[in-house]
């Protein structure tokens, strides 16, 4: 676990009692219910639950896309707002936008932000180097590979070089090589910035090689069910994830995931479908 | 060069299917006029000047009816997309003035706009206006919602995603609608010129149909339509094709 005083360029997350309801047809849906967390400044943290448990609601919150219906959600004792630079989203899908060329992709948070073109074109090139994606600058989305496009919504991301960093599940449509890579490279952006960095996976092992604590919840409506510390030493190469220690701690984890499950009393097949 | 050998291929044909029918009917000239009658005849009003005093009205009239009718139809088109409330307010008005015939009441507009040049364009506008609109309006909400929450993450105004994402996005559609609005403008001219005008093709139809009884003339104005149409919807196709990357 990283303690507070080495918080680097992060910023705490405080997210208190939160409700998250969505409107649906066939009535309200309960996304979140009385849901707490606190993330550390500078930390990894990773959210795992069942589909539809509300990990990618609870990061927009942090993102200030959504507000909570009670309860409250603070990022470096603020209220979150959409765009004010201290929260860089990924999503799922990298959501490039396609007339745009990948550095006109990345560029966009400071093309709406109205940075001048000089330093706006230094600090593209400048974020498509550290993702390796200067050669295909000029390409467009649909021209890049689905590794390629998700790098440029990582720099996309980060080019504003936000404290809080929100990943939801941005790797989950890599195949298996590509995403070990990819969460390599992401630990080492870490490693390098210290920022703060919510993720959701589906994913146990990927859960437990990147993060200092795992978030495990239950299904919906969404709260934290466990928080498992990971002490894994740092930096970790690819191989710990074969280590008896990450073998006990996603044993831990796995079980917690199971205990969600059946403090619900509901099947696990109804929670496949409402993601 | 494959493709203008097609156009030619095809217009010989049309030219070869009119000069048959011509002779198997053996129509009198002022029900069917033969193809070189009515080449015959263009040439005589263009050197008699009499093609390109008309022409030039109308060519006027659609210029400015299609860039007035076009222009507001697309911002309207806009607030009809991005707001529900605007269309449910607007959207009775604009279908029910499209399902009354503006050949019915362009004489009305005629004296309303004072019978003159503004009146044309008010009247072709009009006619140019729904297609346009429609389209924009559909082609705002066909907006990917996942760009437009990536937009939103990163704090975009409702200005700017208005002009880097719905726009663009629209654009596509936009320019369907601008295809069907600029051969309407032609119509639109034409039935402007009907309700009133001393000048322009519509009124040459008249005069050579109604007046003069001279058929060919009247194929002269009507080819001229024809082409006219023909060049601006190329135009449209080639602004688009510059517009819509892809």
């Amino acid at each position: 676990m990283i303690p507070d005083d080495t918080t680097g360029n992060g910023l705490g997350v405080a997210i208190e009692a939160v409700d998250v309801r969505f409107a649906t047809p066939s009535g309200a849906l309960e996304a979140l219910a009385d849901c707490s967390l606190h993330v550390a400044a500078g930390s990894f943290t990773v959210i795992i639950g069942p589909n539809g448990c509300g990990k990618s609601t609870l990061l927009r919150l942090v993102a200030g896309l959504l507000e909570p219906g009670s309860g409250s959600v603070l990022v470096g004792g603020e209220l979150p707002r959409a765009g004010d630079g201290r929260v860089g989203l990924a999503f799922q899908q990298p959501r490039l936008v396609p007339w745009r060329s990948t550095v006109d992709n990345v560029a966009l948070p400071l093309d709406l932000a109205g940075t001048a073109v000089g330093e706006r074109n230094d600090r593209a090139r400048q974020a498509l180097e550290r993702v390796g994606l200067t050669a295909v600058a000029e390409l467009r989305p649909r021209e890049l590979s689905g590794g390629m496009a998700q790098r440029a919504a990582l720099a996309r991301a980060l080019i504003g070089d936000p404290p809080v960093l929100l990943l939801d599940e941005p790797f989950s449509a890599l195949d298996a090589l590509t995403r070990e890579t990819f969460d390599a490279e992401l630990q080492r952006l870490w490693l390098e910035q210290r920022r703060t960095v919510i993720g959701v996976t589906h994913s146990v092992s990927e859960a437990v090689a990147l993060a200092d604590r795992v978030i495990v919840m239950t299904p919906r409506p969404g709260r934290v069910a466990r928080v498992i510390e990971v002490d894994l030493p740092r930096p970790r190469p690819s191989e710990i994830a074969g280590s008896p220690r990450a073998a006990e701690l996603e044993a831990e984890v796995r079980a917690a995931l199971s205990e969600g499950r059946a403090l619900e009393l509901r099947p696990w097949a109804e929670q496949e479908g409402a993601a | 060069m494959t493709r203008i050998g097609a156009a030619l291929a095809s217009l010989a044909v049309f030219l070869a299917v009119w000069k048959a029918a011509t002779l198997i009917g053996g129509y009198p000239e002022y029900v069917l006029p033969a193809p070189e009658v009515v080449g015959e005849r263009a040439i005589r009003a263009i050197a008699s000047g009499v093609l390109w005093e008309h022409g030039a009205v109308t060519l006027l009239e659609i210029v400015l009816g299609f860039a007035a009718g076009a222009t507001t139809a697309v911002v309207t088109g806009i607030a009809l997309g991005k707001s529900v409330l605007i269309e449910r307010v607007l959207s009775p008005y604009i279908v029910a003035a499209q399902a009354v015939p503006v050949l019915a009441l362009a004489p009305l507009l005629d004296i309303w706009f004072g019978g003159g040049l503004l009146a044309r364009v008010v009247i072709c506008a009009l006619i140019v206006f729904f297609p346009i609109a429609i389209a924009t309006m559909v082609g705002i909400r066909s907006t990917d919602p996942l760009l437009d929450e990536m937009l939103r993450s990163l704090g975009a105004t409702t200005p700017q995603r208005t002009r880097l994402l719905e726009i663009p996005s629209a654009l596509p559609v936009i320019f369907g609608g601008l295809r069907v609005g600029v051969t309407l403008a032609v119509v639109g001219a034409v039935v402007s010129e009907w309700a009133g005008a001393g000048t322009g093709l519509g009124v040459l139809i008249n005069i050579a149909n109604q007046g003069l009884f001279d058929t060919p003339l009247m194929f002269v104005a009507l080819a001229a339509l024809a082409i006219i149409g023909l060049v601006f919807y190329g135009l449209v196709v080639f602004v688009e094709r510059r517009l819509v990357s892809q």
